[in-house]
């Protein structure tokens, strides 16, 4: 009868209802604007009037802690029962609890059901050496590339607000928009291929996604041009947080342009290159969008954890939970290389 | 006051009343199958009062999302599924509500496809076509090509010639694409002597596998097949190469015959045609399959869903379903009454007999093809193979690895 009722057919229903006892709380309120705001918020007032204005400020945060915790916490608890239990089904009632077999079964040389030469582990190893290699291209490129681009921007040029929009651009537009254009630019009959053929710098189109010697290199780059803008704009915030004071007390003293950089602008954009750096380590080791929709021709921990899992239709007895297990793994990884860099620069600071 | 509350109530009573039943039906369409279903489902409603609620979707969605819907309360009651034994446990059997004298008659040779691997004898869905898998050829660049087209009992060698001498008169970038499943891998590794199992248990990798393994390998060496094919895909990822024949890519696209509709709506700059399976050591060899409307045991409504099936399965829907989706149907007795194609290209009424014809071939040549698409875990198989053959094309493992890679992990996979 509730399921009947909370129909969203009955959505006028439900409507009625709930202005019907606005309207009837209300019918002490003089004026049309109140009586309408009254009409309207009346769960707002009653549960101060109920409760007073100590609850208040949970009952506003209570929307956003219930999805948080329905999109947040509820599967990572998920994910730690999926990586103890066996069974191809997402239900854990239809689950059989394994303890670390499906740690086992990522890194054991010989498959431990079945007695023969385990496949998995290789699996795991090569999108996890795939993805290492690009997180150590990645992420110091693009931070250098960020932090120059910011350093730019922040001086008195001609067209700063256009150029920051140029850069900013890539990051509003969508992983599957930027591996769409950059599709268009590096498949075999693309832009690029066909430019360095007019130029006669080649002679045969190159599959620049596929081809192994490139697919890496054109990864970091289409990466590094997607997220640049964010991380660039964080820099530029932190650069116009010091202070002009301690600019013009060295440029009074006559300091170079280089010692000004080394001993204030970094040391005090520190900080916020603390941020970046973490934050931008994390997104790499996550990456996946741009490169699925680009169809690289290598498996990063992402796809890998994704494509195990069943997801995307071939289901298998422990798949769900290699895959829950997996990313337990890259977790760990990440929360280990976060303390570290808090730890280093902690030190830096106090040294 | 009194008469607004008056009237509420009378909304609420209204608004509780259970009328004649309303099923949901998640539809993957590959041409123009769902609309058609829509079209018949007026029928089935005005006869019984139901209603069904036809929510049509890519393939995609039922390959990757069916399962966990169905595994939640978001469950549809009915669907239109390819992976048939696969989702067995999901099935309403429908012999309760049915006639199964007369599934039994007209679909007794598909019904074996949908159940558990032994001693299950229940009827769970309606074969909604026979497909097979088989080459459609682009007709005029072989006629600018000035390459004789080989002809029936030709071999994939014979094939692989022609389509070299296209690509090479024409400067095209590839001759022949496939797409990246082993699905559709199987049927030339049969041709080429592949057995796939032995007594009913897998067994992939031997002298034919391996044979045509280093053939298609080869092809991809020589750039015969295109890079935008296998070696554009990681993992176990399935991709159609239907966009590369479309395009003028490739001048042979292995499919099968669910892709008739399609070519036969958006091909208009070129002439095409189904040509005859190639042949091999092994027979002529084409996977054959299909797709089935099936009713879930999770339905709230198992007799409406069930009703709703069996009208699907009757002779004059499933007839009609045939002639205007330009199927092969699996209605035993429409098979031998044949169906009313007259509303049909002339390309694709000859491609429809031509992959009957395929069908028949494979059914004598190779019939571990019927086995191989009756097996219940071939899902998990038909991503194992490209994820090392394309390993072995792009040079990241040697083809011996990948054979050896291939065999342990279809084993690790099916001893789950």
């Amino acid at each position: 009868m509730l399921d009947n009722f909370l129909n969203i057919n009955n959505w006028y229903l439900v409507s009625f209802f709930y202005l019907l006892i606005g309207f009837l709380l209300s019918r002490d309120v003089v004026g049309l604007t109140p009586k309408l705001m009254a009409i309207v918020g009346w769960p707002i007032e009653l549960s101060q009037k109920v409760a007073g204005t100590k609850v208040l400020p949970y009952l506003f945060l209570f929307p956003n802690l219930l999805i948080f915790g329905l999109f947040t916490f509820m599967p990572l608890f998920m994910n730690f029962g999926f990586s103890l239990t066996d069974g191809a089904s997402i239900n854990f009632s239809s689950r059989d609890y394994s303890g670390l077999d499906n740690l086992a079964r990522i890194v054991s040389e010989t498959q431990i059901d079945v007695g023969i030469q385990n496949m998995e582990d290789d699996k795991f190893m090569a999108a996890a050496a795939d993805t290492f290699i690009f997180v150590i291209f990645q992420v110091p490129i693009m931070i250098l590339i960020a932090l120059f681009t910011a350093i730019v921007l922040n001086r008195e040029i001609v067209g700063r607000g256009f150029w920051r929009a140029v850069f900013f651009y890539p990051v509003m537009l969508s992983p599957v928009v930027v591996a769409f254009l950059w599709t268009l630019i590096l498949k075999r009959q693309g832009l690029l291929s066909q430019t360095l053929i007019d130029w006669n710098w080649i002679s045969e189109p190159i599959q620049w996604l596929v081809d192994p010697s490139w697919t890496m290199f054109w990864s970091v780059f289409v990466y590094t041009w997607a997220h640049l803008g964010f991380y660039m704009l964080i820099l530029l915030a932190g650069l116009q947080s010091i202070p002009r004071d301690l600019y013009e007390a060295a440029e009074m003293d006559g300091t170079s342009d280089r010692r000004v950089f080394w001993r204030i602008t970094l040391p005090l954009l520190m900080p916020i290159l603390l941020v970046v750096t973490v934050l931008s380590l994390i997104k790499a080791v996550q990456a996946f969008e741009e490169l699925f929709a680009l169809q690289v021709g290598w498996v990063s921990l992402v796809s890998y954890i994704f494509e195990t899992s069943g997801l995307r239709g071939q289901k298998t007895e422990f798949g769900l939970g290699i895959a829950a297990m997996a990313s337990l793994i890259v977790a760990l990884v990440l929360i280990i290389l976060s303390l570290l860099q808090f730890y280093l620069t902690r030190r830096q600071v106090k040294l | 006051m009194k008469k607004i509350i008056l009237l509420a109530f009378f909304l609420i009573v209204s608004s509780f009343s259970v009328n004649a039943a309303e099923i949901k039906f998640v539809c993957y369409q590959d041409s123009n199958e769902c609309d058609v279903i829509k079209e018949m489902s007026v029928v089935w409603e005005s006869s019984t009062g139901n209603t069904v609620n036809i929510e049509t979707v890519g393939y995609q969605v039922v390959r990757e999302q069916l399962e966990n819907l169905l595994e939640s309360d978001a469950a549809p009651d009915v669907a239109r599924v390819t992976n048939l034994g696969g989702l067995n446990k999901f099935y309403l059997d429908l012999t309760p509500y049915v006639d199964a004298s007369y599934w039994e008659k007209n679909y007794g040779a598909t019904l074996p496809w949908y159940r558990k691997p032994s001693g299950d004898n229940g009827i769970y869905g309606w074969q909604t076509q026979l497909t097979v898998t088989g080459p459609y050829v682009n007709v005029t660049m072989f006629e600018d090509a000035d390459v004789e087209m080989p002809e029936e009992g030709a071999t994939w060698d014979d094939w692989a010639e022609a389509l070299r001498q296209v690509k090479s008169e024409l400067g095209l970038t590839a001759g022949l694409a496939l797409d990246r499943t082993a699905h559709r891998w199987a049927g030339p590794a049969f041709s080429y002597g592949a057995k796939f199992h032995k007594d009913g248990v897998p067994i992939l990798v031997d002298e034919g596998f391996r044979k045509f393994a280093e053939v298609f390998v080869g092809w991809h060496e020589e750039g015969l097949m295109p890079a935008e094919g296998w070696p554009a895909g990681a993992g176990t990822a399935y991709k159609n190469a239907a966009p590369l024949f479309l395009d003028g890519t490739v001048a042979m696209h292995m499919s099968g015959s669910w892709m008739l509709g399609n070519y036969d709506k958006n091909i208009t700059d070129f002439e095409w045609k189904v040509v005859p399976i190639p042949c091999g050591p092994g027979g002529c060899g084409a996977m054959p399959g299909g797709s089935g409307v099936v009713a879930f045991s999770s339905s709230k409504h198992p007799e409406v869903a069930a009703s709703y099936v069996d009208f699907l399965a009757q002779t004059g829907s499933a007839g009609h379903f045939a002639s205007s989706t330009s199927n092969i149907t699996a209605h035993q007795g429409l098979q031998k009454l044949g169906i009313d194609y007259s509303g049909v290209s002339p390309v694709v009424s000859a491609g429809l007999s031509t992959f009957a014809a395929n069908a028949g071939k494979a059914a004598e040549s190779t019939p571990q093809a019927y086995w191989f698409q009756g097996y219940n875990k071939n899902f998990a198989i038909y991503g194992i193979v490209p994820d090392y053959i394309t390993k072995a094309i792009t040079g990241e493992m040697s083809l011996d690895d990948a054979l050896d890679a291939i065999d342990a992990d279809v084993a690790a996979k099916i001893a789950e």
